[in-house]
């Protein structure tokens, strides 16, 4: 009887300490953060070793980003207008994955489903609007790359962009592919930060 | 007492193989994370293409040209000090240097987009500063002719000039599997 208690203790350990290890890369998992100090709010997608994270950049921590860059206020204005977020992608699988924000979608409440404005869009404006060479080469490296591949343990961080006033909320679908199989899913209620 | 004592003792080898057991299983699902975060450090380069030119002025104005490195192992990190993972790798770059600077092992530091005066002043705020070279692709004209689409993005170039391995995103590059990695590569002919 002792014997078998103490083995059911041990197994529960053991599984305690496996089955999270296990369940983690089975089905996807969306946490919602906000950090105490700065109320900065996070969204953090796991899907099959895969991390998709979204960390609220609000208008002004957007504006002075960009004017430390050569921006002219005029244009910082005119980007943080847009809701920004940075943008993480992990691989934390074993084997490469690739993604588009092409693919992406973004949608208000009752919404249809909206493309994302990417780095082309917007590096197609600044030279429009005359923002100088180097402002432009350091928001281009700044976005999130619009199409990248990453091998194991690869991660890339940018920003993204939506069209939806601050304060609003929105859903993002975010699509990559690993091998042959397709991924999809919808981080629901992402808030613009204000 | 003798059956008590028995008893005791049986009780204490199947604790002993029962704590053994959970160890077992606590480090294979630890190992496998640690294994698994350190082996892919770098990820070969499928291909192994010749790495693009690199002919830039370093922070005094002196010009580094990678193909003079031809016949050396050569590390090549492209970054900015407004990149957070780039600023975050930055102190283990200089570690790894530190450690392998006398198995002739060269770093290039290629920032993008910046003057000298915004990256001093990011060198200033570090505990450790880069003592490797750090040149200056002020137009990125350089950076588009290797294949990055985002920073940071790291190269291992081997002696024959070919990118064999790449990392994207920041890494603790004086970790030990990355050094015997690196260790690897520089004893390979």
């Amino acid at each position: 009887m002792a014997l078998s208690r103490v083995l059911a203790q041990a197994l529960s350990v053991v599984a305690f300490i496996a089955i999270p290890a296990i369940a983690a890369d089975s089905r996807a998992t969306i946490q919602h953060t906000v950090d105490q100090k700065t109320n900065i709010e996070t969204w953090q997608l796991q899907d099959d070793g895969v991390e998709v994270l979204l960390i609220q950049i609000s208008p002004d921590q957007a504006r002075g980003f960009f004017l430390a860059r050569g921006f002219k206020r005029v244009d910082v204005d005119y980007y943080a207008a847009s809701c920004v977020f940075a943008t993480v992608v992990k691989n934390q699988s074993s084997a490469p994955i690739s993604y588009r924000l092409a693919d992406w979608r973004y949608a208000k409440p009752g919404g249809a489903p909206r493309k994302l404005k990417l780095k082309e869009d917007w590096l197609r404006e600044w030279k429009q609007r005359g923002v100088s060479q180097s402002a432009r080469i350091a928001f281009e490296w700044s976005q999130h790359p619009d199409a990248q591949t990453l091998e194991p343990n690869d991660w890339n961080q940018g920003m993204t962009t939506y069209q939806v006033p601050h304060g609003s909320r929105f859903d993002l679908i975010v699509k990559w592919k690993r091998g042959a199989k397709n991924y999809e899913d919808t981080i629901r209620s992402i808030r613009c930060a204000d | 007492m003798r059956i008590r004592f028995g008893v005791f003792v049986v009780r204490i080898k199947l604790l002993r193989a029962l704590l053994f057991a959970i160890v077992v299983a606590l480090g294979s699902v630890l190992g496998t994370q640690v294994s698994f975060a350190g082996e892919a450090v770098f990820s070969p380069v499928p291909g192994y293409p010749v790495a693009p030119q690199i002919k830039l002025l370093d922070m005094d104005g002196k010009q580094v040209d990678l193909e003079k490195l031809r016949g050396q192992v050569v590390l090549v990190n492209f970054w900015a000090t407004w990149c957070p993972p780039c600023r975050r790798e930055m102190p283990s770059l200089q570690r790894l240097w530190k450690k392998l600077e006398k198995s002739n092992l060269h770093i290039v530091a290629v920032n993008v987009g910046e003057d000298a005066d915004t990256v001093l002043s990011f060198m200033g705020i570090l505990d450790i500063s880069p003592t490797f070279p750090i040149v200056f692709d002020k137009n990125s004209a350089v950076l588009r002719a290797w294949p990055v689409r985002g920073l940071p993005t790291t190269f291992l170039i081997d002696r024959k000039g070919h990118i064999i391995y790449r990392a994207i995103g920041g890494r603790d590059f004086d970790s030990p599997e990355s050094i015997a990695l690196i260790t690897k590569l520089l004893a390979s002919k």
